[in-house]
């Protein structure tokens, strides 16, 4: 584990020594899949840890929700509309379940959701370490690349290294924010340059490629799910 | 052994100062010196984090200063009343050259003040560690993030002038390229004099400029190019970036214009 840990700290200074090792090592892919696995375990319990904190630190969100509707209603448009028993009626479900998503939206400290994570995050790492891994692969051994799938794995594997960023949120109030995504393409294209010994040029079509096809994938769903919305509240308003 | 441990880190310290320092004096050699290391990357890593922590340290202690004062109920009421009273000036200001409808100006009032209200009450809610400790944490949490919003920053950055960079022909690997460019925070030290009044504005503007310097130099080296190239290399993705920002401006407003028509 320890070497692990020291493999993943060199790999984060993006020098390719770390991602040839593992490119020529046994096993690439199977020792991938444990580093994911570790670091989004470590990740998890750590930034459990500073959701704690967070929460011993934050006012009872029931008191905060009961304030806020109390403050809502002493307003002066609640006032005008106040009279009307359908008005109340409706504002209080919206506001129920306005509650139950902007809180976690605006960062309120959730302790099961963070315990949740423990076993979500390395499974999501994982998920998206393989997608990645095996589209990158198809991609550099389109533009000639020589590493195999289970070397790339193994590589791309090692640039899960900046979620070791997200190990400070056990300091409550720290936020990490877009340097995790930055340095992970960054990472990326190291491990596939180590991997496929491409030119920086092809390298960096086979880091981005990926990328694309996933923004793709996103938006075909995003306007398949529109159209359905969009046909079930029509066949629903006739 | 911890005798040997300490004598290192204090040994590393003084080397990574001196970097800073010879850095801030364009000396070429040290520029040299620092992308042929293994370890560059690092190296400049930990100066952009020590500069930025250094840099926030003042408004760190504002805020510790500000938020540990012991301030009755009545004390905060009277500063927000205060905060109200500057907005209607600058509302009034405004009410003369714009035509606004009558009685805003009161709903407004009603609105900020029933607002203050909620926060003050939410403010007054019991939490389960002392509320001191909530504030030092929170302060000290928004110190800390400090150097991962630069870093975000100037990663970001650095990969589109790595790629103008390679389309020039530059030779820099990526650890090289970011390596050295990190130096360029180390003049934002100064920023700890930002919220000195006058003096403040001045610092920033002195660090931002030395620190653009330092980085189009940075450039040139890590690429082994010259300084022309390196000053091309690190506008051409502030200009890409403006032409298509106006360009979608332009876009929209054409779009609005023909919609409204």
């Amino acid at each position: 584990m320890r070497d692990s840990i020291r493999t993943l700290i060199q790999a984060f200074f993006l020098g390719e020594g770390p991602y040839t090792e593992m490119r020529e090592g046994p096993r690439p892919a199977l020792r991938g899949l444990a580093i994911v696995a570790l670091v989004g375990v470590a990740v998890a319990l750590v930034g459990l840890v500073g959701t704690t904190l967070e929460w011993a630190t934050t006012p009872n969100m029931a008191e905060v929700k009961k304030t806020v509707l109390e403050g809502l209603q002493d307003m002066p448009w609640y006032q005008e509309l106040r009279s009307s028993p359908e008005f109340r009626e409706q504002f209080r479900q919206w506001y129920d379940r306005g509650w139950q998503i902007f809180p976690r939206l605006f960062g309120a400290p959730d302790i099961p959701t963070a315990a949740v994570r423990v076993v979500t995050l390395p499974l999501g790492l994982a998920l998206v370490w393989f997608l990645y891994g095996l589209l990158a692969h198809i991609v550099a051994r389109m533009l000639g690349g020589r590493g195999g799938l289970g070397q790339t794995l193994g590589c791309t594997a090692l640039a899960v290294a900046p979620q070791l960023l997200n190990v400070f949120t056990f300091f409550p109030y720290l936020i990490v924010g877009g340097i995790v995504g930055t340095w992970t393409l960054l990472c990326r294209y190291v491990a596939l340059k180590a991997c496929h010994r491409l030119t920086w040029s092809r390298t960096l079509a086979a880091t981005l490629l990926p990328y694309v096809a996933f923004a793709l994938v996103l938006g075909v769903f995003g306007c398949l799910g529109v159209v359905v919305l969009g046909l079930i509240s029509g066949g629903g308003s006739q | 052994m911890s005798v040997n441990t300490n004598t290192s880190v204090r040994a590393r310290t003084r080397e990574l100062v001196q970097l800073a320092w010879e850095t801030l004096l364009f000396r070429h050699e040290v520029y040299v010196g620092h992308v042929a290391r293994a370890d560059a990357l690092k190296r400049g890593l930990m100066l952009l984090v020590a500069a930025t922590l250094v840099a926030g340290m003042s408004s760190l202690a504002i805020n510790l200063v500000s938020d540990l004062r012991p301030m009755s109920v009545e004390a905060q009421r009277q500063q927000a009343a205060q905060g109200v009273e500057e907005f209607l000036k600058s509302f009034r200001t405004m009410r003369d050259y714009y035509d606004l409808p009558p009685g805003l100006e009161e709903q407004i009032v009603a609105y900020m003040k029933a607002g203050m209200e909620m926060g003050f009450r939410i403010e007054e809610l019991p939490t389960r560690l002392p509320k001191p400790v909530g504030r030092v944490l929170t302060d000290l949490g928004a110190f800390l993030s400090l150097p991962f919003s630069r870093m975000a920053g100037w990663a970001g950055y650095a990969i589109w002038v790595l790629l103008v960079a390679k389309l020039l022909g530059g030779r820099a690997t990526v650890a090289q390229q970011l390596g050295t460019t990190a130096l360029y925070a180390v003049p934002h030290v100064l920023d700890i004099l930002g919220s000195v009044q006058c003096l403040g504005g001045i610092a920033r503007l002195v660090a931002t400029v030395w620190g653009i310097a330092i980085y189009v130099k940075a450039v040139a080296v890590a690429n082994e190019f010259s300084i022309g190239r390196a000053i091309v290399a690190t506008v051409v993705p502030v200009l890409v970036g403006g032409t298509l920002a106006l360009m979608g401006s332009l876009a929209m407003v054409l779009f609005l214009a023909l919609a409204s028509a």
